[in-house]
């Protein structure tokens, strides 16, 4: 059997382990109906101001299982990056 | 993001070789590719950081669904659409393996053995996070929440009012499901 060796191991540095959950969910659970999905505010919010979001507005843990909710995510803190760096 | 413009299908079907006997497979095709386009654009730009691959895999998924199609009796657009895009996430999660995601040691014939021959469970094998995650207490959802959408941990501390190692002790046993889940899910396959 080959051996591999997978998800290298990040210590105390869980990103990538965040970022390897992002491209699953990316790749599992499409959502293109946007079924449960928060207002996009929310997820605004979630980036912009975190200390405002409640779970209720996030429905709970949607996020994790909802692709779109996930690519609005990566965008707006690439537009948050973009911004902070003008 | 920009969006990358759609061929017409019959650029995208000119390798695939439809039997004449059975016109439903290349009108249904034809639909699926306009209607699966646009997330398998999303899909291969985030996955592979790459979407100019993006007509190369899907015209490799219609050869593959016209090989499928011809053992069926005809089915309708939103079948062959969602085998279509199956069989796009498939390719898909083949490049990003082979893109050294993971290190195969051994032979070629132990490679030939893994995911590459058997691409269904690529796609059925979401680990549940329902259940990795039920129970666990709203402080380390909203943390586990705000890490995924990048916050650092002194961030994620500062919003619940504690200090950066509590928080992350807090969220230990989750992350370590998480990843416990997710190895095994790319052992698996």
């Amino acid at each position: 059997m080959a051996e591999i060796h997978s998800l290298p191991l990040d210590g105390d540095n869980d990103t990538l382990l965040f970022e390897k959950l992002q491209e699953h969910v990316l790749a599992h659970y499409p959502n293109p109906e946007r079924k449960g999905c928060p207002d996009p505010a929310v997820l605004k919010s979630l980036i912009e101001t975190p200390g405002e979001v409640t779970l209720a507005a996030l429905n709970d843990l949607h996020i994790f299982k909802c692709a779109e909710c996930t690519r609005m995510l990566m965008e707006l803190k690439q537009q948050k990056k973009h911004k902070a760096s003008e | 993001m920009v969006e990358m413009q759609l061929p017409t299908p019959s650029e995208l079907c000119w390798n695939a070789k439809f039997p004449p006997e059975q016109e439903w497979i290349e009108q249904t095709i034809h639909v699926a590719v306009v209607n699966v386009w646009r997330r398998a654009h999303h899909v291969a730009h985030s996955q592979l950081g790459n979407d100019s691959l993006v007509q190369e895999i899907m015209e490799i998924a219609i050869e593959g669904a016209v090989c499928r199609l011809q053992t069926d009796s005809p089915q309708g657009p939103e079948y062959v659409a969602s085998l279509l895009e199956r069989l796009f996430l498939q390719e898909v999660r083949r490049r990003r393996k082979a893109n050294n995601r993971l290190v195969y040691l051994g032979s070629n014939q132990e490679l030939l053995t893994g995911s590459a021959q058997n691409p269904h469970t690529l796609v059925d094998s979401a680990i549940d996070l329902d259940r990795i995650l039920r129970g666990i207490p709203p402080d380390v959802r909203i943390a586990l929440l705000l890490r995924y959408s990048r916050s650092r941990w002194s961030e994620v501390a500062a919003v619940l009012g504690t200090s950066e190692a509590a928080i992350r002790l807090r969220c230990k046993r989750a992350l370590d499901r998480i990843r416990q889940k997710l190895e095994g899910q790319i052992h698996d396959n």
